[in-house]
């Protein structure tokens, strides 16, 4: 099966269209997994979409365009997992329930601890991805021992959960060893890429949603669109915006990006979010600190998005890192 | 297609080896062994099937696809071969100006002497038209067979050593001032023409101004027809924007390791604040590759928006400053130090205060920043243009 980027989106938008920003997480959740995009990467033999990087790429920047609330990111690396996980016997099933709607979340958190922060929707959901270097296993809910505590944070499209379990339980294991190693590095990339994708989305909606304002208000008998100290800033931002798409692209089709890679592409990703988002505040005037306009929720978003996954200074000194090692006359 | 292009890039990697100029970066302090060295070199390179990738498939050495052509540039950036500043003009704006407009007779007399290392270079802004390039005033009066020209032309990439000029002149007052613009292929050995070289900040000479004092041009030298000049220039304008861009992006990225051996140098590999920023930079310089990649692809596809080459040049310009900014930082002291510069050194060459002045040549010519981010604004996000009209305090308009 092959669908192009701008098929994708296409679908995407006549989905989400109509129903406007952060929509409501229920109806959303279930055309979501309607339309099959918690299929997308699994392969075909496991009644997946079998579609690649390039493919998810598109549908985390049409989540991030709309504010899409849920758990999609974690339920894609818990599916992911399963995917991965060749020998456990239970693993069709479990995926056939994940790419149905069953929510299984994870941490977004980016720490390599192992604990869990960071995790989305984890009132409603039956089991709980747990990755470390040395183990990646899928912990049930349980009835007892378990704790879901709820983070409210101040971007409000997410609901973001701690959780722990008081019997140091195994779960069921999905890799361990070497093969965890190479599942969790994977697993941290697709993260940081998912994160990359949802920022672009998100930036460029909060940007076009800035051009169409100050094309509308007028102050001293013009729209605020011609004064070219708005248009000059807004075409920075154009700028900066479209050379990381044009990464984003790039890194989603390359044939062995390292993790430093889909790190720095998050840094850069959520560094442009934040930065249009921040200008989209102060572009809009008065109306821009208002809870009435969505300016905010961009804002917000953005700014959680820089903290999930690994922050910009730790990815961009690893790029530096892994750049020193490679740049030699 | 991978194995293919693979395959070239091993061709190409071995033709350079035995062919690439050495120490060039030792001996170009002076013009004539920049002249020599880009000459020579440019000639080898044509010989060699290199010298001009990106011509159609008609003309020898062209018809190579953009990824064949990224995998040449970038292999010239590993061998770090001298820039072809020299003959840059002719085979990208001269040439696509000429493939563009020019009848089977230009073509056929001007297309096989670039080849034979004919230097062009552009006459278009003078001194009181630099972003608004239409308002020039060097005028060209029709005498029968010839045109009459009189004006001033400034920053004529290598002008001094050229042997023709793409002008743009003014050939009428009346209707818009767009359209009273004609291009002209002007030979700079014709009487009346005066070159002189500009010195610029870091101590090149890359550009100079034209004196045209009565200077008669063959109305057959005429690029489209009169009035149409200014349509005529985008072609030469966009050429540099799009094509150009690949190349330099390439060699932006292939010398990163310049900047890696400065922080090796200075003991700072375990500095984390100069590896954020070095790893920053790393990442912009890929998404700038990234955008030139997708840009010259949406070119292929006749895709193209106006205003997309203007995200190419500006993504460009910015990271190359930054680029030879952090050189400067990183280098301390020693960069303070005055070098002589190397001439064709390109715009890396790890001199970082020169590099770093140099890097406004991005930032100011071949239309500015702020040019560019008008373009953006209106062209590409639909924000309206400034009203025409002005008035001082006490003026009408």
């Amino acid at each position: 099966m092959s669908l192009t980027r701008a098929e994708l989106q296409d679908a995407a938008r006549k989905a989400f269209g109509e129903t406007g920003l952060a929509p409501d997480a229920e109806q959303s959740w279930a055309l979501i997994a309607d339309l099959g995009w918690l299929m997308m990467s699994v392969p075909e033999a496991l009644e997946g979409l079998g579609l690649g990087a390039v493919a998810a790429g598109a549908i985390h920047s049409e989540f991030g365009r709309v504010l899409m609330p849920g758990p999609a990111i974690a339920q894609m690396l818990a599916i992911e997992a399963l995917a991965a996980a060749d020998t456990l016997a239970v693993r069709d099933e479990l995926i056939a329930r994940a790419m149905a709607g069953e929510v299984m979340t994870a941490s977004l958190s980016g720490a390599v601890d192992g604990r869990l922060t960071c995790v989305p929707d984890a009132d409603r959901a039956s089991q709980f991805l747990i990755v470390s270097d040395a183990r990646v296993s899928l912990m049930p809910r349980a009835d007892a021992g378990m704790k879901v505590t709820p983070r409210e944070t101040w971007d409000r499209t997410r609901r973001l959960f701690d959780v722990t379990f008081e019997h140091n339980a195994d779960g069921l294991v999905l890799a361990e060893g070497a093969a965890a190693l190479a599942l969790a590095e994977r697993l941290r990339a697709q993260l940081l890429f998912a994160l990359a994708g949802d920022s672009l989305g998100g930036a460029d909606a909060i940007l076009q949603l800035t051009v169409d304002y100050l094309m509308v208000r007028r102050q001293f008998d013009r729209p605020l669109a011609m004064f070219q100290a708005l248009k000059h800033r807004v075409a920075d931002m154009k700028t900066v915006l479209s050379a990381t798409e044009a990464l984003f692209w790039a890194r989603a089709s390359a044939p062995a990006p390292s993790l430093a890679d889909m790190g720095a592409l998050k840094a850069n990703a959520t560094t442009v979010y934040r930065a249009i988002a921040e200008e989209a505040v102060q572009l809009h005037g008065g109306i821009g600190l208002t809870m009435e306009h969505h300016c905010h929720l961009f804002l917000k978003r953005a700014m959680l998005n820089c903290a999930l996954g690994g922050d910009a200074d730790r990815w961009e000194e690893a790029a530096g890192r892994q750049m020193l090692a490679q740049a030699v006359a | 297609m991978t194995e293919a292009l693979e395959k070239l890039r091993q061709e190409v990697r071995t033709w350079l080896e035995a062919n690439a100029p050495r120490n060039w970066r030792e001996t170009c302090t002076s013009h004539e062994a920049f002249l020599d060295t880009q000459r020579s070199w440019f000639a080898k390179l044509v010989e060699g099937g290199y010298g001009v990738p990106h011509w159609p498939a008609e003309w020898p050495g062209g018809g190579r696809s953009l990824a064949e052509q990224k995998v040449i540039y970038e292999e010239f950036a590993r061998a770090d071969t001298p820039r072809l500043l020299l003959s840059f003009m002719s085979t990208y704006h001269a040439a696509s100006t000429l493939f563009e407009w020019g009848s089977e007779a230009q073509q056929r007399k001007y297309i096989p002497r670039i080849l034979q290392g004919e230097i062009w270079c552009q006459g278009f802004s003078e001194p009181n038209a630099g972003s608004d390039l239409a308002g020039l005033r060097t005028r060209a009066e029709r005498r029968g067979d010839v045109y009459v020209v009189n004006g001033q032309k400034l920053w004529s990439t290598m002008g001094q050593f050229a042997d023709k000029c793409l002008l743009l002149v003014r050939t009428s007052d009346e209707r818009a001032k767009q359209a009273g613009l004609t291009y002209l292929l002007l030979d700079l050995k014709t009487k009346g023409v005066t070159a002189r070289p500009i010195r610029q900040i870091h101590g090149d000479e890359e550009f100079a101004e034209l004196f045209l004092d009565d200077v008669e041009v063959p109305v057959e030298d005429r690029l489209g027809k009169e009035g149409q000049g200014w349509a005529v220039a985008q072609s030469t304008l966009s050429s540099e924007r799009g094509l150009t861009l690949l190349e330099l992006s390439a060699r932006l990225r292939g010398s990163l390791w310049r900047l890696a051996a400065l922080i090796r140098d200075a003991g700072r590999e375990a500095d984390p604040g100069v590896l954020r920023d070095f790893g920053r930079l790393a990442t912009k310089i890929d998404a700038t590759v990234a955008i030139a990649d997708q840009f010259l692809a949406t070119r292929i596809a006749g895709e193209e928006r106006v205003g997309d080459a203007s995200l190419v040049k500006l993504t460009y310009s910015r990271t190359l400053r930054d680029f030879t900014s952090l050189g400067i930082r990183l280098g301390g002291m020693e960069a303070q130090y005055h070098a002589p510069i190397v001439f064709g050194g390109g715009m890396e060459t790890g001199n970082w205060m020169a590099d770093f002045m140099n890097s406004y040549a991005w930032t100011i010519a071949g239309g500015s920043d702020e040019i560019q981010r008008n373009i953006i604004a209106e062209r590409l996000l639909g924000m309206p243009r400034e009203p025409k009209n002005w008035t001082l305090a006490g003026d009408v308009a």
